[in-house]
This record gives C-alpha cells, structure tokens and sequence, in this order.
C-alpha cells in the first residue's frame, strides 16, 4: 500500500497504483488518478465512460464486460481505447476508482 | 519434547511427503549449489546483493524440508544437509513471500542448470503446499475460486461471453458488408474449436474479432465452445493440480461433445502449455484431439495460400519477445518468428531471445499479485535494457501476459514502445478480396462508367426463353452493357410483352412449350405494328432453323447457337442493332 497525493488529493492505492478504499472516491480523485493514466483532462465522454463504471461497481462489486460499457455508455471499443490509453481494465477502471480487476491483466 | 506445530504446517508437511516422486527427489539431490542459476535469474540480476533472490536459495526452503521429512540424509546428519523443518504460519507466510513473490517460474535458471535441475517445478511445488492450507496472495485465491466455480478466472458468465461474441460478429458483418460472415458457437463436428483468454472477451474482444476474420477468410470450419472456452489455467501458477486437471478436463471434455477436430489456442503462453503440454498430466486425461497454437494455425494458412497479406500494412520496426511458456516450456520460438516475418517488414532481434530470453516479469500469476508489484518492476531491468537495445518501435509477443508485463516495463522505465500480438498483425495485414471489401458508396461510380460507353444505351430487349438460367444470364449480360431488359417465358408471354412495351430487339428461344418460337416469329412479321422488330434467333438446335428459313415472311436479322457466350451475344446484339 502506498499513498498517493496529487495536488490537495490524498488515497491510499496498492502497488499497481489502484484506490484501496474506492468507497472514497470523487471527482477530485478521478482527476488525480487520470494524471497518472496519461489521460489530462476528463471530458463529458470521460465522465460518461467513468461513472458508469462506478455505478456498475457499486451495483455488483465487479468491474462490467466492455460489452456492457460499449452498449450502455454508447461508445465503440475504439473510442474507449482512444480515451483511456491502457484500455478499461487498467486505465478506465483506476480512474472510476474500481480496484484493480482480477486476473491476467 | 519437539517443538509444537500449526495445524497448517503440519498439514503441509504432510502433503510434500505425498508429493515427492523420484524425479523431484532427485533434482533436489542433484544441486551443487555451484550459482549458475543465480546469473540467469532476472530477480539476481536486479538485487544482486540480496541472496533470497538467488533461485538455488528458493529450492534451498523446499529442500530443507525435503531433508528432514523425507530423505534419509536428514535424519542421521541433518547439521550436515542443512534439514530443518516449519512450525508457524508466519513461517509459511515468509515461504509465500519467496515463492510467489520473488520468482515467475520462468524456468531461466532451470534449462540453464548444468545438474539438470528445474528450479520452477520446486517453486511450483512449494506454492501448491501453501495452497493447499489456503496461504496465498489474495489474487490467486480470488482468480482460482472464479475458476473452480464459475468456469473461467474471470468470472465471464455464458450470456455475457454469448453476448459479446454476437457483438464482434455483428461488428465483422458490418465491415465485411456480409451476414454470412459468422462467428459460430457450439458447431458440431468443425475442424477447429477455438479456445481463448477471458480477458479477451472481458475486456479486449477484438482479438476475437481479428481471429474470428483470419478465420472466415482462410474459408475455416471453426467454432467456439459455449462452455470450456477458457484456455488459461491458474493451476499452473497456484502449483494446484487437481484445479489444473479440471480447468483443462472443461475444454477437452467441449471439445470432444462438438466431435472438434482439432483445438486451437489463442496467444496465451501459460496457456498454451497447461492445456496443450501439462493439464493431460495433472487430470490423468488422455486427449484424443491434436492442439495447436494459433500461430501455427496462421502461420499454415499463409503458407497454403488460403489468405493473403501484404506485410507494407505493418509499418514501423517490430521486436519479438519469446514467453516463457511458449518458448522454454514447449519448444514454441522459430513459427511466431516465421510467421512475423511474412506480416512486418523491419524485424529487430532481441538479444538473448528465444529460450535465453529474459521474462517479461508477469509471468507466474505476477500480474494477478499486486503486492508484489514493485519487486516485480525493479527486476524488469534487464528486460528494458533488452528492449531498448533493439529500438523497434513495436514488441511483439504470443503470450496475454507478456502483454501487460512488458506494457508495466514500458511504463515504468520509460520507453517508447508498444506492445502488440501476431493476431492482431495478420489481421491487419489481410489482403481482403475486393468483392468483399468494396464498400457501398463506390458502386455507383462503377455502374456509371459502363454507361457512358454503354453498347445498348437507350435500347430495350426482351429476352425469351422458357429456360430461367438463359434468361438470367442474357440479362445480366446485356443490363451490364446499358439494354434496359424485360424478359418472358413463352411464347403468348412474348407477344403480350412485344405489344406492350415495343422493344428494339427480341432474343427468341424456338424451342418452347405452348407457342414455339417459329409461331412467335412469324405472328411479330404479320403483325404491321411489329413488323420491324429486329429478331435474333437463339437454339441449341440447329436442324431447326428451317422452322424459321420455311416461313413466308422477311428472315431474322440474327441467328445464335447455344451454348452462347457473352462475347458472341454482345457482338450479335450489336451487329443487329447498329447495321441491320
């Protein structure tokens, strides 16, 4: 665990630099943690991308299939990999503040 | 009096005396602990100071033990072997530090061994013990539960893995502008089931949709499994064989339902090797199926001509970096090369490769482990230097891991790369049939360049013929050179027709039913408003031109012998319509 601080943001993330306590999320954070996905600035489609994956999160404990987030967010799988660079697991999930997704990724 | 044992050590003690077999007796008696290991090792490499790292000192916890409890040496000079035996959990726990976290079970320092030790199947041992008591990193717990329960380490449920192949069908039907281009699920008796790593479908599908078009242009009799379709197999990295067994038990048992002919695997080193070369073994299953990597697939379809690439698609320089799994493992390194050298140009060696290649540090489950992160990326040293020292601008490999290992090291030491897979450069480097790819907009440029110089604009012809093939191809043959066509069937059709719309010239069948073409002919030369119709006569019966030559009227302007060809029908039509 380590602790991360990014202007007036302060979180505890694990080693892969993921939120240990998602439940503190916000935008601020968001914000923070986009700066280490080489992602500068959350546009309107950021924040759509983001806060459905936060509202899944929340909803079922585990990250969607980019089927789902493609589907309900309306954006092709393209599109996602142009906003978030490392792709959903590991770009657009830390951002959403999910914990780093399970498995070989 | 001995010391008091946890409940768990006890219990893993028990079981290494349940797991030792002959050839890891003999392996940990072979060790002379001359060091070679430690100069092969990408962990010694980067913390050369700290000899915990050193993979003879990580086969020295599993020996220690192997020397008290088992082997004969420990029990009348065990000051001498160094025997010792564990007590506490918190000795366990230091264990899983050391076999989990400092070693990838890359097997670098094993086929580097000069006494033939292999390093990794102690570390994979020593982790199975710690399983089997429930001491392990977190990751692995989680992944291996998703395996055991749900079916695959990622806890994909059918309909979601369903509904995501449908999606990337979908999305290759579009491109192609084809419905029959499928990606079909549970097809029986195909010669390929196609298994894959459920990142891909949870994350990434469109190395699905890459195969998926490898496949349908190589003209593949191919399927994926509904169930089984997890190719991966934590097993392999929690040293678990009876999970091992069952993972790999899932996928053949599919395969042999679907009567399979053969089991394709996709891009995944660890993969690979715990469902082609190791699960067999941990389940007891005798395997009556051949499995292959797809990139031997690929590589086989190229080179007998069922598709196409063109290598100038890939730009840039590429790098190939062998997994460990792939290459040390399963003998795995000279098809990927040959393969990316018929789909990129610029190929940069990297050096050692092949079986001396360095590990891409998330090898073993290490991506999986987050704890161990930092001791992961700073024994990545050696593999940035390797590939910086190639200056490709892509690293190209076959193993999902090694995807996110070296995507890490990238990030980490700053290098300006990128990672990618064979499947996505053949893919990318298909040269796609132009009928298949011609996208819609440009057809009717096309379809007006034949009008400006169209032999029948403005002409109109009625094609009749009681045989709907004829009719068809006369059609075709004469819309594509400008005729606006109208066609009949017999012989009461074609007056009707000829009243009605005047055509400028009729092809005329003699043999038809009802009303043959002698009658047809003669009734349009009596008929003062026909009378000047052009009539070319078409048979595949010659001896009856003198139904026609007998008649008391004006003769044909143009006679045609069947079989015709779109050669003979043009100049005919054309000779009647301009000259006669």
């Amino acid at each position: 665990m380590a602790t991360f601080e990014w202007k007036e943001v302060k979180i505890e993330v694990d080693e892969d630099g993921f939120m240990e306590e998602p439940e503190a999320w916000n935008e601020s954070v968001a914000l923070a943690l986009a700066s280490t996905e080489a992602v500068d600035d959350l546009t309107d489609d950021h924040w759509k991308v983001v806060n459905y994956l936060r509202d899944y999160y929340q909803q079922f404990g585990i990250a969607p299939m980019i089927r789902k987030l493609c589907k309900q967010s309306g954006f092709t799988l393209k599109e996602i990999y142009d906003m978030f660079p490392s792709g959903p697991a590991k770009g657009a999930c830390k951002v959403a503040g999910l914990p780093k997704p399970t498995g070989c990724v | 009096m001995g010391r008091v044992r946890s409940h768990n050590a006890e219990k893993v003690l028990e079981r290494l005396e349940k797991k030792i077999n002959r050839q890891i007796a003999t392996s940990l008696a072979a060790c002379v602990h001359c060091g070679n290991c430690s100069s092969c090792c990408h962990y010694v490499l980067a913390n050369p100071d700290d000899p915990t790292y050193q993979p003879s000192y990580k086969a020295d916890q599993l020996r220690k033990l192997f020397k008290r409890h088992v082997d004969w040496t420990g029990r009348v000079i065990p000051w001498w072997v160094k025997a010792k035996s564990v007590y506490t959990d918190e000795e366990l726990e230091e264990l899983k530090d050391v076999v989990f976290g400092k070693c990838t079970n890359c097997r670098r320092c094993s086929i580097n061994c000069p006494m033939g030790v292999d390093h990794a199947t102690f570390n994979r041992m020593a982790r199975g013990l710690l399983v089997s008591v429930g001491i392990m990193p977190e990751g692995v717990a989680v992944v291996s539960k998703d395996q055991w329960e749900i079916g695959n380490q990622m806890g994909v449920l059918k309909e979601d893995y369903i509904d995501t192949l449908e999606w990337m069908e979908e999305e290759l039907q579009e491109e192609f502008g084809n419905p029959e281009v499928k990606i079909p699920v549970d097809k029986m008796d195909c010669d390929i089931v196609y298994s894959i790593n459920p990142r891909e479908v949870k994350y990434d599908p469109r190395t699905i949709a890459d195969a998926a078009k490898i496949f349908h242009l190589a003209g593949a009799n191919w399927t994926m499994p509904s169930e089984g379709w997890d190719m991966t197999n934590f097993g392999l990295f929690s040293g678990d064989d009876d999970l091992g067994g069952a993972v790999g038990r899932r996928l053949y048992e599919k395969v042999e339902e679907l009567r399979g002919g053969r089991l394709v695997i996709s891009e995944c080193g660890h993969g690979y090797r715990s469902t082609r070369c190791e699960a067999p073994n941990w389940g007891k299953i005798d395997v009556p199926f051949v499995m292959e990597s797809s990139v031997i697939t690929m590589l086989n379809y190229i080179k007998q001509g069922r598709i196409k690439v063109d290598k100038i698609r890939n730009e840039g320089s590429y790098t190939f970096h062998d997994s460990c799994n792939n290459a040390r493992s399963c003998g795995l390194f000279e098809e990927p090369r040959e393969l990316l050298n018929l789909v990129v140009s610029d190929i940069r060696e990297m050096y050692p490769n092949r079986t001396e290649n360095y590990c891409c540090t998330g090898g073993g489950g290490a991506m999986s482990m987050s704890e161990y992160t930092p001791l992961r990326l700073k024994s990545g040293k050696i593999k940035a230097e390797q590939l910086e020292a190639t200056g490709a601008n892509f690293v190209v490999t076959s193993c999902h891991n090694c995807v996110d290992g070296l995507t890490d090291i990238i990030r980490h030491y700053k290098l300006d790369m990128k990672v990618t897979q064979l499947v996505n450069l053949v893919a990318e480097a298909l040269v796609i049939p132009e009928k298949v790819v011609v996208p819609e907009e440009e057809v009717p440029v096309e379809v007006e360049k034949p009008e400006e110089a169209a032999i029948f604009a403005g002409k109109k012809i009625l094609v009749v013929d009681d045989e709907p093939d004829i009719r068809i191809f006369f059609t075709s043959v004469l819309e594509d050179n400008g005729a606006t066509v109208i066609e009949a069937s017999d012989g009461d059709q074609a007056i009707e027709m000829l009243r009605a719309e005047k055509p400028d010239l009729v092809t005329l069948d003699l043999n038809m039913p009802g009303k043959d073409g002698g009658q047809v002919f003669e009734a349009i030369r009596k008929d003062e408003e026909l009378a000047q119709t052009r009539v070319c006569i078409v048979t595949g019966r010659p001896e009856l031109r003198r139904l026609i030559y007998d008649r008391p009227v004006a003769p044909p302007e143009g006679y045609l012998d069947k079989p015709v060809d779109e050669e003979t029908l043009i100049f005919n039509c054309r000779k009647i319509l301009e000259l006669g």
